[in-house]
């Protein structure tokens, strides 16, 4: 099992200029909320052009299918291009690179919800704000995803106390 | 659900909202930068498998 490293797989996606969101357990964290998670989950922009940046991070990555991971299965043009999710382990632990979350939201729908933010060494990520995060939970409605709302509403209701903002 | 009519946690004088969400752990994440709370994560992690014994595998 290889022991996931957050700032690595962040890096190499800003370093090839993939258009992507942060979301999931990791981007709900980087907004303040006291969860933990093993994985990083992207959604990203399935532009061609994009598709093509991202498989070279892929690669650069050793990025394959978690299920069968000793078939060495790497993901292709037509696998990202989809909505569907892409659960891969790389050299830097899980990432799931997913083409759409909730029902149907895919990059485009989502871009407007998300904020630019930096971790360091100059990386900037975009990064789905809280309120979408809990709306696309809602619409899931797995327990997983209704088990994390109270928590993601908190960090949201702090958040917002903190900034001032209704 | 966090309900509009409960009282402010400052009045109550408990960290905890009706939920059982600890509030004060969420004011310390929120006193951070990002890269700073994706470092909190990664300690997390990197703990958690030196606990795990899993350091020598990877």
């Amino acid at each position: 099992m290889t022991k996931p490293d957050f700032g690595c797989l962040l890096r190499i996606l800003a370093e090839h200029d993939v258009d992507f969101l942060v979301v999931g357990g990791v981007g709900a964290i980087l907004q303040g909320a006291t969860l933990s998670t093993f994985d990083l989950d992207i959604v990203h922009s399935t532009e061609p052009a994009n598709i093509t940046r991202l498989l070279a991070a892929l690669e650069d990555m050793d990025a394959c299918y978690r299920a069968q991971l000793e078939k060495r299965i790497r993901p292709n043009q037509t696998h990202l291009s989809s909505p569907g999710h892409q659960l891969l382990m790389t050299r830097f632990g899980p990432l799931d690179v997913l083409g759409s979350i909730g029902k149907g939201r895919r990059y485009q729908d989502l871009l407007p919800h998300s904020a630019e933010m930096t971790i360091g060494e100059g990386i900037r990520i975009r990064v789905l704000d809280l309120q979408t995060q809990i709306a696309v939970k809602e619409e899931v409605g797995q327990e997983k995803d209704l088990a994390a709302l109270p928590l993601l509403r908190r960090a949201l209701e702090e958040s917002r106390r903190k900034r001032g903002a209704p | 659900m966090i309900d509009p009519t409960d009282p402010p946690l400052e009045a109550t004088g408990h960290p905890y909202d009706s939920d059982g969400v600890d509030v004060t752990l969420i004011r310390w994440m929120l006193d951070m930068t990002p890269a700073e709370r994706l470092q909190v994560l990664q300690s997390f992690v990197d703990a958690t498998w030196k606990a795990r014994g899993a350091d020598d595998e990877t």
